[in-house]
């Protein structure tokens, strides 16, 4: 992934490279591994958001929930988060899913995956 | 909304009547809150203990489902290590074994289930274990690394998740079961058949159609014995072999089947009683039906809870669900069903993926088991929630998305 990014201006503010723009269309939902963490990455409204691909209640891939405008489904217990900033909307879940900052430029998504790698 | 001079005393902290405490100071409920338990541990969530717990991989700060200052903060007024020695339902009051007594203006029900225990010779020795709580958790956990042999009798979803923690630590299982098949009385025949082989498949010796008579050893459990004369040498035995809801209290007075009898709202035979959760038997789809699983507990007791306030009443008809995490399979369970009319299979079972459907007469789903597919949960869920026909032949076929396998009607 690093060959991919080198020498981008994104890359030197710590955003690294996620998927292509069109591989996450409208209403749609994908999930890609940067490093251990899995992302969700979820377009709603044209906007691409980036949370934590496994829910904060119990393991559970988030990709395989639903996406419902903003709200995300889990579906082993279906706590329900809202995936422009995380936060729970519906329980059994209490914390909030990790968020990342999302550039899109020239087709490409960008996340800025500081968590992710470390400083 | 609520008198604050109220007060809602609630039996039993276990997941329905947390979440029931929770829900009415959600709903803005400001009167008092007591909420009692036999258990000396704050509030925790039982099903990692079977698993994640059992494994080594969670503890006991990562299953607690409350701290201290939550409570404090909710106003919840949390009765721990204290028994009920006697309710009153005309005064609407209680003693507790500490000497308190509680006037309430209403009273839930949320006093959960007890294991059936096995009442045969041995039971008493050393190394026998059931799991329900966090103690008897630990109480297994403490002597795992001495143990390299165990027995595990029945093979329900406590004994099969435990199966596969105790094969993930590299210890010989034995599983004993009653009936000729693993949890074919839910699941049927053919999904019973394709668990015990992939018990068998991970290495586990599955005795099945026999019966446990005695647990041998000086103080400590050395061998089972079986009724067709097997003898099974282990160090440990963990029985699981069902519940039986907790229904002693105010028994003389409650309807009481295999839990309280409550309606839709959660209310029971008497004036401001209510029940949730295990405990509880409520009407399903015209049925009475009991269910002892943890998503149900939390709906259920969440829902009565919002009735007991005495505003818009909701009727409880939350499809049940149930889910088990065992070796790499995902099992997840919607609906309930005893009589299924077919079956249909959608996925390839050698896949580890698939869906299986109990389809009554009339091609609606009663319920469905899904096997690694939780990308089916929340459509299969909403397919039996409809509870419309389907078209059967469209269900194994997987290019026809599952809400399109509705059956609609052609003018």
């Amino acid at each position: 992934m690093t060959n991919q990014t080198e020498n981008l201006p994104l890359e030197e503010n710590k955003y690294t490279f996620a998927a292509a723009s069109d591989s996450v269309k409208e209403g749609e939902m994908i999930d890609i591994f940067l490093g251990k963490e899995t992302v969700v990455l979820a377009r709603v409204d044209g906007s691409v958001y980036a949370v934590d691909g496994i829910c904060s209640h119990a393991y559970s891939e988030m990709v395989d929930g639903e996406l419902e405008d903003h709200c995300l489904y889990c579906p082993l217990h279906f706590a329900c988060f809202d995936i422009r900033d995380g936060s729970v909307l519906e329980g059994p879940a209490v914390t909030p899913l990790s968020v990342y900052d999302v550039m899109e430029q020239d087709g490409s998504i960008w996340i800025k995956a500081l968590d992710i790698y470390g400083e | 909304m609520t008198n604050s001079a109220e007060t809602i005393m609630i039996i039993g902290a276990g997941i329905a009547g947390i979440h029931a405490a929770e829900a009415l100071r959600n709903e803005e409920y400001e009167g008092r809150i007591v909420l009692i338990d036999r258990d000396t541990e704050l509030p925790y969530d039982r099903p990692p203990l079977s698993k994640e717990f059992m494994l080594g991989e969670s503890t006991e700060t990562d299953i607690a489902l409350h701290t201290q200052e939550n409570l404090e903060e909710l106003q919840i007024d949390l009765k721990l290590g204290v028994e009920i020695v006697l309710i009153d339902s005309e005064k609407q009051s209680a003693v507790l074994s500490d000497g308190e007594t509680i006037n309430w203006d209403k009273l839930l029900l949320t006093t959960g289930s007890s294991l059936r225990r096995l009442p045969i010779q041995g039971s008493d020795l050393e190394g026998v274990h059931y799991l329900k709580t966090l103690s008897d958790a630990k109480a297994i956990r403490g002597n795992l690394d001495d143990i390299q042999q165990i027995a595990i009798v029945g093979a329900g979803f406590i004994g099969a998740e435990l199966a596969s923690s105790f094969k993930k630590l590299g210890k010989e299982v034995t599983l004993l079961e009653r009936a000729p098949l693993p949890l074919a009385h839910i699941l049927g025949d053919e999904m019973g058949e394709y668990f015990l082989q992939m018990h068998q498949a991970e290495g586990v010796e599955a005795i099945m159609e026999d019966t446990v008579v005695q647990f041998n050893g000086e103080t400590q459990v050395e061998e089972v014995l079986t009724e067709k004369g097997k003898t099974i040498p282990c160090q440990a035995v963990i029985v699981g072999v069902g519940v039986i809801p907790n229904t002693a209290l105010l028994d003389k007075e409650l309807q009481i089947d295999r839990g309280y009898i409550v309606n839709e709202f959660g209310e029971t035979s008497l004036p401001n009683v209510y029940a949730a959760g295990d405990c509880a038997m409520w009407p399903f789809l015209g049925n009475n039906i009991h269910i002892e699983h943890w998503d149900h507990a939390i709906n259920h007791g969440k829902c009565v809870a919002k009735n007991m306030l005495g505003g818009e009443q909701t009727s409880y008809s939350t499809v049940p669900y149930f889910w088990s995490d065992q070796y790499d399979y995902r099992l997840q369970y919607f609906g309930h069903t005893k009589n299924w009319e077919t079956t249909v299979l959608r996925g390839n079972v050698e896949d580890k993926e698939f869906s299986y459907f109990y389809l009554n007469k009339s091609n609606v789903i009663e319920a469905a088991l899904l096997v690694n597919q939780p990308k089916n949960a929340l459509a299969v869920r909403r397919l039996i929630n409809q509870q419309k026909p389907v078209v059967p032949e469209l269900l194994p076929n997987t290019d026809i998305k599952l809400k399109e396998c509705m059956y609609v009607e052609v003018d």
